[in-house]
């Protein structure tokens, strides 16, 4: 396997662990919204992420720093396309950050507490949104194997299938958050939250199915070529995506909630594998790919062994997060 | 065309603009990012040995502080990691194949600090007293290591090393030799000391004006003297770093020193000017004094070395900000004076009486110090960014070329600024907030006993 290749697999996989726990994050977010006045739900969403959001964000910084160390002319690219959905993207995340920082930190008023909690679920909405409708213009500027032979692309981040894309990114994101909480509050053994986020993760998922659907049927009526690719090289992962959907909601039914969230989390995975390989080895539209827009050996060797360095320490440490918080503390932990 | 020109340089400028004001709105939070988890350290270290509560009441009521900071603070630092390739794409086509590596190495050390963070500040109560303590390590270790990459770039971006370019293309890259070019050493020195005397004094300021507004107790006194302890180790280091950065400069960017010392021509033997403001039409002798020779002797370790003068650079190889970059420098190297003044006060006071000094204007002082230590780092950043123009890597890259294509620079750099302003307001408001909480764990006997 080439390098650029090894290096584009790290950088799928970066995104894949940033698309489900950000995801389950922003997810938390939109739960946080629909909850309305119901502290104790808020509570138990706020208890589930709590001191675990901060390192689910690095996923972005450090695919972010991938992007433009080994393929500098593809982030120059997407930058340039995307500059208006990456910026709301941009400035929703950073409010939600700072809303959620502010809305832990002790001494609140009850309303400046909501005021925030408010802010924190409308901006997460957006940020899902315009992040799955960048993808989703992306993979129809990306598919086609032809097209303007400028550097870079026009992308489409505002057609049906972006659209589609960005409320199917939101709806995986609030089924995410469901299956995490439901697990947390289930372990607590508190039923009556418990119900309201299985039911929660119901409507979520059946969202999830449906707008999947739509976004293959609306890729093959507006982008042909992205269409013929995830009915080709891509089949078998949106094959087995759909199967693990409809298995996520079929635990949750049945009350399996650990199954319910890690089929949740192999469905997010699905959706972006098949959309990585449906555009593989394309990166931005139909010049720019993993080998044209490669830095040179050396730089991407370097990128190799820092990537490695990093799994080597973030993944002990991570477990470590992890294991201290494993056991769920409902009160507030001053 | 005249028209199509004035809408090009106003494109540049927004983009400048806002990557600048994103710049410096971090640069607040990675300083006490790089500060505050050693000071937490500390505190929390001294309440181990001593036993005393008020130790850990301080360790406890900055790590509140820190969170609140952390998370605006990564959120800046996301912004900037966009921001290279919203505003300035041509030039992250360019460099991120050569400076990648001290990024990605910057990533892995933010995953740490994240991870660490999330059980240091949610740990106190699920961790034991020593183990707590211990998590907090790989936070301030990773604090200093995020900086110490960052820089890394930037100082490739001073003095660029480690590629070539053949027909336009970047080739022959070497990560490590574009990582440790001739500034890493001085630069990241200079900026980790700033930022660890900025948050000292912050500190000491803060808790200057407890005192000041009467609230003379141990928990302030402690506060203070664990500041200005560290300030009074860290000040004097600095001045030598900020020298070596100096001689640093003089070797590798001649256009910049001659911005940054104010010299106009070419001389042999030049001396320093101390003060000389660059007021419009004065050719930077107001209120100057020249030491003879100095310059040369400082930049060269020659007192007859030649030190280039701006007008021998061509126009458009020249900094067109020279008289800031003039005034920046001269405000930096007056407030790190005026730092390294007040803490040999401080501690030559000190040692007469068992407390450090209370009179009012020491307190004021004080009290003045953590706001101008802020102010001393960004005016340094400043320097760096604001001599280093027209270029971008000096000598090698220039800013306008850069920037990005795609238009509406304008309307971002509204919405950015705006999102800062409302940043800082909420970040005032809630650190306002902490700060008004009764202290936890610290009866309020133990504060009245002294």
């Amino acid at each position: 396997m080439s390098l650029p290749a090894v290096i584009a697999i790290i950088l799928g996989v970066s995104l894949t662990f940033y698309a489900i726990f950000a995801g389950a994050d922003f997810g938390a977010g939109i739960l946080d919204l629909l909850a309305g006045e119901r502290g104790s739900d808020r509570e138990a969403i706020a208890a589930t992420i709590g001191p675990l959001w901060e390192a689910n964000h690095v996923w972005l910084i450090f695919s972010i720093t991938i992007l433009f160390s080994a393929f500098p002319a593809a982030f120059s690219a997407l930058g340039t396309a995307l500059l208006a959905p990456f910026t709301v993207a941009l400035l929703a995340i950073v409010l939600r950050s700072v809303a959620l920082g502010l809305r832990a930190s002790p001494g609140g008023r009850e309303r400046s507490q909501v005021l925030l909690g408010r802010v924190f679920g409308a901006t997460s909405l957006v940020a899902a949104f315009s992040l799955g409708a960048a993808a989703g213009g992306l993979a129809q500027a990306s598919g086609a194997r032809v097209g303007a032979a400028t550097a870079v692309p026009a992308i489409p981040w505002h057609g049906l299938l972006a659209l589609v894309v960005g409320a199917l990114a939101a709806a995986l994101c609030a089924q995410l958050a469901a299956c995490f909480v439901t697990l947390t509050v289930a372990r607590l053994g508190e039923d009556r939250i418990t119900e309201r986020f299985r039911r929660r993760g119901l409507q979520s998922g059946a969202c999830v199915l449906l707008l999947s659907v739509a976004a293959v049927a609306t890729a093959g009526a507006t982008a042909p070529a992205l269409s013929d690719r995830l009915m080709g090289a891509a089949l078998p992962i949106v094959i087995a995506g759909f199967a693990i959907a409809a298995l996520s909601l079929l635990a949750l039914a049945r009350r399996w909630y650990a199954i319910a969230r890690g089929a949740t989390l192999v469905t997010a995975a699905a959706l972006l594998w098949g959309w990585f390989v449906a555009q593989a080895p394309h990166l931005v539209g139909a010049r720019v790919t993993i080998h044209t827009a490669a830095a040179t050996h050396a730089a991407l060797a370097a990128i190799a062994i820092s990537a490695g360095i990093v799994l080597l320490l973030v993944i002990p440490a991570m477990y470590l997060l992890f294991s201290i918080f494993a056991r769920p503390m409902l009160e507030v932990v001053e | 065309m005249s028209q199509f020109q004035l809408a090009a340089i106003s494109h540049l400028t927004a983009g400048r603009s806002q990557i600048g004001t994103s710049l410096s709105f971090h640069l607040f939070f990675a300083v006490l990012g790089v500060g505050l988890p050693l000071m937490m350290l500390v505190a929390e270290g001294m309440h181990l040995r001593t036993g005393d509560p008020v130790w850990r009441a301080l360790a406890r009521r900055w790590s509140k502080v820190f969170a609140v900071l952390f998370a605006v603070g990564a959120a800046s630092g996301t912004i900037i990691s966009f921001e290279l390739g919203l505003l300035f794409p041509r030039f992250m086509a360019y460099a991120g194949g050569i400076i990648g590596l001290p990024f990605s190495l910057e990533g892995a050390a933010f995953f740490l600090e994240a991870i660490f963070v999330g059980i240091y500040l949610y740990g106190w109560n699920r961790l034991s007293p020593r183990a707590h303590w211990l998590s907090g390590i790989p936070v301030a270790v990773s604090a200093v290591a995020s900086a110490f990459f960052i820089v890394t770039a930037n100082a490739w971006m001073n003095v660029p090393r480690g590629f070539q370019i053949v027909h336009g293309r970047v080739t022959h890259v070497n990560p490590l030799a574009a990582m440790f070019n001739p500034a890493w050493a001085t630069e990241t020195s200079h900026m980790v000391f700033g930022a660890y005397l900025a948050t000292a004094f912050g500190i000491a300021s803060v808790y200057a004006v407890g005192m000041l507004r009467g609230r003379r107790d141990p928990y302030h006194r402690k506060a203070i003297s664990l500041a200005l302890a560290t300030a009074a180790i860290l000040a004097p280091l600095q001045v030598g770093a900020g020298d070596l950065l100096g001689r640093t400069v003089a070797s590798h960017q001649p256009a910049t020193l001659a911005a940054i010392e104010g010299v106009t021509r070419t001389e042999p033997g030049a001396g320093l000017n101390i003060g000389g403001f660059p007021l419009p039409g004065h050719h930077g002798d107001v209120l100057n004094v020249k030491v003879p020779h100095l310059l040369s002797l400082l930049a060269f370790d020659r007192p007859g070395a030649t030190v280039r003068g701006l007008d021998s650079f061509p126009k458009a190889d020249r900094t067109p900000l020279a008289p800031y970059v003039r005034l920046a420098f001269i405000g930096m190297v007056g407030i790190g004076t005026g730092l390294v003044a007040l803490s040999l006060w401080y501690w030559l006071r000190r040692r007469r009486g068992r407390s450090g000094p209370e009179d009012r204007p020491t307190l004021m002082a004080v009290a003045a110090a953590g706001p101008a230590a802020f102010l001393a780092n960004e005016l340094g950043w400043l320097v760096s960014e604001l001599g280093r123009q027209p270029w971008t890597v000096y000598g090698v890259f220039r800013t306008s070329s850069g920037i990005t294509t795609a238009p509406g620079l304008g309307a971002t750099f509204t919405a950015f600024t705006l999102l800062y302003i409302g940043l800082s307001v909420l970040t005032v408001w809630s650190v306002r907030r902490i700060a008004s909480r009764p202290l936890e764990g610290l009866p309020s006997q133990a504060l009245a006993a002294a």
